[in-house]
């Protein structure tokens, strides 16, 4: 049976896709943004994550593992030597340590992401995230047809960048791609997610000859990428697009401290405050003038 | 000026109900009046007629007032615990012959469940209030007592019954006219604009808009401020108001702008009366033909209430499928908006609940709600029904596991209980459980069954009675058995407590056998102390209720069953039924303190659960799991009311997505037969920053159970409470 290694499954998603939806958010991820706000779905393989700010330094997972330490006081994890087995996660009486990256079968995520379909009604489904769903390639696609075979509307959200096989895979079972762009400039790309934009661009071509239904979402950071330049350059790009049916824009926002600490990553989150309403329809306005249409600004 | 002074005369409407000052030339004031009544239980006659004495000397004495800041007259009779009818209410009481005294007792000081006698549930039928007036409904009763007299059906206590209204209702006429002349006497246009509508009403029933906020209001300080019988709803406010809104308009009578300055000092009433427990109106429903009742004035008043944003009057909103899309997306933005005094009930649920117990649809179309959020039936054929008792659902726990005592006072309560180690399997276990709940099912009904048979003698409904044409037609107080429906429910506390205990009953102890039933004894009595890595091994228990667990929220269909059929159906002393609810106002937390430590991990003296929500924070997998344990529940199992809360983040229905989601989840809950759900939607941040600085956050309120709080006004361990709830919900 196919299986996956997942983060997390949210329920009531809301803001994944049209209508009431359960979103599924596998790990692993081929850029490395530096806003990253699921910086736990990053890598591929299984972690522990620890919840400092609930930890109680209580020293029940010290009893299971000699990964964990309570010295001084003080909680001290040994990372390196942990083999993120997940066994300690069921000792904490605080729900302060977490596994994320469980495996997960095709049959067993159906199941999960069924529960809820009374409350799709026309409208919801369910989404496949991560990190990048479409490094599960064949894990998504049967789980899509799946969906399909339930009459279950199927939203991929994806940041493009992986090979145009991947999508070729799910495209008869999706029924809506959620496309992050980050930004039209190769190198500034490269600079905010480790790898250049070029194999994003021309997927986003391609998906767009399918015909198939595509929602840009777009993340927009102060100073890094929402100078004017960086909106003309992208309303610029996006706006030949034919099956494109909202540019969504989504407003950066620094909570994520706590997840990189969690996950013990270095953390990349730019010190830059979350634009605000007016801030988000002033570069709609600039996406609208390069010749956008449908620019849905999130915050109003 | 009669208009454009709202902002002027707010000051006096918060002072009214609060600390008001009385001109004394007017009359005595309420304690001495509650004294001077004690009289009339002297008098030789048949309860409704000493009450009605008292009503009558109350209304002639009492000091009053019409305040040219105020479109509504001012009572002495403002505070309401006690009334002043109380101490004489209370004397009468005594005479009557009780059985099952002892039984109460131990059944409240156990906490096994709490009774007293309800007088706070009754509602006026206000279209008889509205197409007879005072002047009318007395005409009207007095015709059926002739008529009784030439059927030679008024026997003594029908005599009594009609005697008790001709005083009442004489005596509410004579009041009329004191305002009247006060009115008059000040030399202010407001004033007599009111003595103008007063005496309207004293002739005849309201003619405009006016005359019709004040007759709601007026009937209701007759009745819940001097006749000592809370009246729980004032209506199905907008569907009343529309044909003389709408004339008024037409007629040029008032403008938009005036009816809402009136309408707003009218809510101010509530406002400034200010009981935690809330004052009910509800708003929309269907039409016979299908159509959505939802109108303008729908719109007027939700407005209106958004603007004041009181923590009452409280407001009840039908929801159907016909209901349109746009104005249910108005209601949310408003409860998004923190306008926490909404709840929204389901016509379907409703619907299916009531046909289930005999009622047709027709009766469930017209229903009223009432009270927190109970619906019942109105119209055509009236219902009443008390909530008489509180069944605490882990109180079998306590006793099962201290050898049958109950620890408030050390005495036996519920069924002999064998040694634990006799309850070899899960199945007795469940088995002797029931039978504890049994067992405090029949004392409380015994007891209220009691006391009932007496309820016309307790407190005569002199005021509420003519307003319900059955008691009219059968000369029978419309309060104890002269409604066509006269129900008693037995409300349950603890509903998702008990089967959070349950589950790790049957998980840990016998499914797993990880903890024995002794030291689970030995835990619980300790209140968990010593026990400290058991209680967290429960603690991070997940099988618990309200996280759409099937194998979890089987129990919540078998208790519910039980419930059900123990109950539903069972006779009253008062010619009518019990009815089974999973509702319980506050005594979730009253029980709780009456309560041991129990299996799902509470402390001893720790709330329970209330309603048909899972116990604080057990719910973790978010509110589409949360639905789903509720919606298995089968709703007519619990006739006497389904109602559910929901907290959601902020996050979860930001912008129009989020309301359209929203809406689909109430759609989803409706069609399932889901009935009254509520929701509190904040974040744990904003409820630490408002504990920290009250004073930005003096609007913050908080739905609690059927009635709304302002957050700043709790009890710290109270605020702590709702933090930690909020802590837990997942954005
Ligand atoms: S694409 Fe998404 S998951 Fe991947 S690194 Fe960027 S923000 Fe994180
Ligand atoms: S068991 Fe949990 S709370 Fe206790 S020290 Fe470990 S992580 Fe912290
Ligand atoms: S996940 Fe496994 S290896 Fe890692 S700390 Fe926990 S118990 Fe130890």
């Amino acid at each position: 049976m196919t299986e996956a290694r997942y983060i997390d499954i949210k329920r009531f998603a809301v803001h994944d896709g049209p209508g009431i939806r359960t979103t599924l958010f596998l790990k692993g991820c081929s850029l490395r943004c530096i806003w990253c706000h699921n910086p736990e779905s990053r890598f591929p393989q299984p972690e522990l994550a620890i919840h400092y700010p609930k930890c109680t330094c209580c020293g029940e997972c010290a009893k299971v593992c000699f990964c964990h330490k309570i010295i001084n006081g003080v909680h001290e994890f040994d990372r390196q030597a942990c083999k993120a087995c997940g066994q300690c996660t069921q000792t904490c009486p605080s729900g302060a340590l977490e596994l994320f990256g469980r495996t997960i079968t095709v049959n067993e995520a159906a199941a999960k992401l069924l529960e809820d379909r009374i409350f799709y009604g026309n409208g919801g489904g369910i989404t496949l995230s991560g990190g990048e769903p479409l490094l599960h390639s064949g894990f998504c696609t049967e789980l899509l047809k799946k969906m399909q075979d339930e009459g279950i509307h199927g939203a991929v959200d994806t940041c493009g960048n992986v090979p145009w096989s991947a999508f070729e895979r799910v495209l008869p079972y999706t029924d809506l791609f959620l496309y992050d762009f980050k930004c039209a400039d190769a190198e500034k790309h490269r600079r905010l997610t480790g790898c250049g934009n070029e194999l994003i661009l021309e997927n986003l071509k391609k998906l767009d000859a399918t015909r198939k239904n595509i929602e840009i979402r777009m993340m927009l950071a102060p100073e890094q990428n929402m100078a004017p330049d960086d909106l003309q350059a992208a309303g610029k790009f996006l706006a030949p697009f034919k099956n494109i049916s909202a540019i969504r824009l989504l407003a950066y926002h620094s909570l994520a401290h706590s997840k990189f600490r969690a996950v013990g990553h270095p953390d990349t989150l730019p010190d830059v405050p979350s634009p605000d309403a007016e801030t988000l329809d002033r570069a709609a306005e600039i996406l609208r003038s390069c010749g956008v249409k449908k620019v849905v600004n999130s915050l109003n | 000026m009669i208009f454009g002074t709202y902002a002027q005369d707010e000051e006096y409407l918060w002072k009214k109900f609060r600390a008001p000052q009385f001109d004394p030339c007017t009359g005595i004031d309420q304690d001495t009046a509650a004294k001077e009544i004690m009289r009339f239980a002297e008098l030789d006659a048949p309860a409704p007629i000493v009450k009605a004495r008292a009503f009558e000397f109350l209304a002639e004495n009492l000091q009053i007032e019409v305040d040219p800041h105020d479109f509504f007259p001012a009572f002495a009779c403002w505070k309401r615990r006690p009334c002043p009818m109380s101490p004489l209410l209370a004397e009468l009481r005594k005479r009557i012959p009780l059985q099952q005294g002892e039984l109460w007792g131990l059944l409240n000081q156990s906490g096994a469940s709490n009774i007293w006698i309800d007088f706070d549930h009754s509602v006026p039928e206000w279209d008889e209030v509205f197409r007879l007036g005072f002047p009318g409904l007395l005409r009207n009763a007095m015709e059926w007592r002739e008529k009784h007299r030439a059927a030679g059906t008024l026997d003594v206590a029908k005599e009594a019954y009609f005697e008790g209204i001709r005083i009442t209702y004489g005596a509410m006429l004579r009041m009329l006219k004191r305002f009247i002349e006060r009115a008059q006497g000040h030399d202010n246009a407001r004033c007599h604009f009111v003595a103008a509508s007063l005496q309207r009403l004293h002739d005849g029933p309201p003619q405009n808009f006016f005359d019709a906020l004040q007759a709601i209001y007026l009937y209701f300080m007759f009745s819940e401020h001097i006749d000592h019988l809370q009246v729980r709803s004032l209506g199905n406010l907008d569907w009343l108001l529309t044909p003389f809104y709408d004339r008024d308009l037409k007629d040029d009578t008032f403008t938009d702008a005036q009816m809402r300055e009136m309408f707003d000092h009218f809510f101010m009433q509530w406002g400034s009366i200010d009981n935690y427990w809330g004052q009910p109106v509800y708003l929309g429903g269907t039409r016979a033909d299908g159509s959505t009742q939802v109108n303008h004035l729908t719109h007027f008043i939700l407005e209106e209430a958004a603007k004041l944003h009181l923590p009452t009057p409280k407001i009840q909103i039908k929801i159907a499928a016909n209901t349109p899309d746009e104005f249910i997306d108005k209601v949310t933005a408003l409860i998004r908006d923190q306008n926490q005094s909404i709840v929204l009930v389901g016509e379907e649920g409703i619907r299916h609940i009531m046909t289930s117990h005999g009622y047709t649809e027709e009766d469930a179309r017209t229903c009223l709600i009432r009270g927190c959020y109970e619906f019942g039936s109105r119209g055509r054929v009236h219902a009443n029904t008390t909530g008489v008792g509180h069944l605490n659902m882990l109180k079998p726990f306590e006793l099962i596991f201290n050898n049958g005592i109950d620890k408030q006072t050390r005495k036996p309560v519920g069924v002999p209980v064998p040694p634990l180690n006799a309850l070899n399997s899960f199945d007795e276990f469940y088995r002797l459980y029931i039978q504890e709940l049994d067992w405090i099912i029949e004392a409380n009904i015994k007891v209220v069954n009691d006391f009932e048979a007496h309820l016309a003698s307790i407190n005569p409904a002199n005021v509420f009675s003519p307003t319900i044409p059955n008691s009219l037609r059968t000369g029978r107080d419309a309060f104890d058995d002269g409604c066509d429906y006269n129900n008693s429910s037995l409300l349950t506390t603890g509903f998702g407590s008990a089967i959070d205990a349950l589950s790790v009953i049957e998980e840990l102890v016998y499914k797993k056998g990880e903890i024995s039933l002794e030291k689970m004894a030995a835990a619980l009595n300790a209140n968990w102390e010593g026990y400290e890595e058991l209680h967290r091994k429960i603690l991070t228990f997940r099988k618990r209720y309200g996280n759409g667990i099937p194998e979890v929220d089987r129990f919540a269909q078998m208790l519910s069953r039980t419930l059900g059929n123990r109950i539903n159906g069972r006779p009253n002393s008062r010619g009518g039924v019990w009815e089974s609810s999973v509702h319980c106002a506050k005594q979730f937390i009253h029980q709780g303190a009456k309560t041991g430590a129990t299996p799902d991990g509470r402390f001893a003296g720790e709330e329970m659960s209330k309603n048909a929500s899972p116990a604080m924070g057990a719910d973790v997998n978010g509110v589409t799991a949360l639905l789903r344990s509720a919606l298995a529940i089968d709703a007519a199992s619990f006739p006497g009311d389904f109602p559910l809360d929901v907290m959601m983040h902020p996050s979860s229905v930001k912008g129009a997505d989020g309301l359209a989601a929203w809406r689909q989840l109430l759609r989803v809950y409706f069609a399932g037969n889901g009935v009254a759900i509520h929701f509190n939607i904040f974040d744990a941040a904003k409820l630490k920053e408002a504990q920290k600085n009250p004073e930005k956050y003096s609007g913050l309120q908080i739905r609690v159970c059927g009635w709304n709080v302002r957050f700043t006004e709790m009890a710290k361990s109270e605020q702590d409470m709702y933090i930690r709830r909020a802590e837990s919900i997942i954005e």
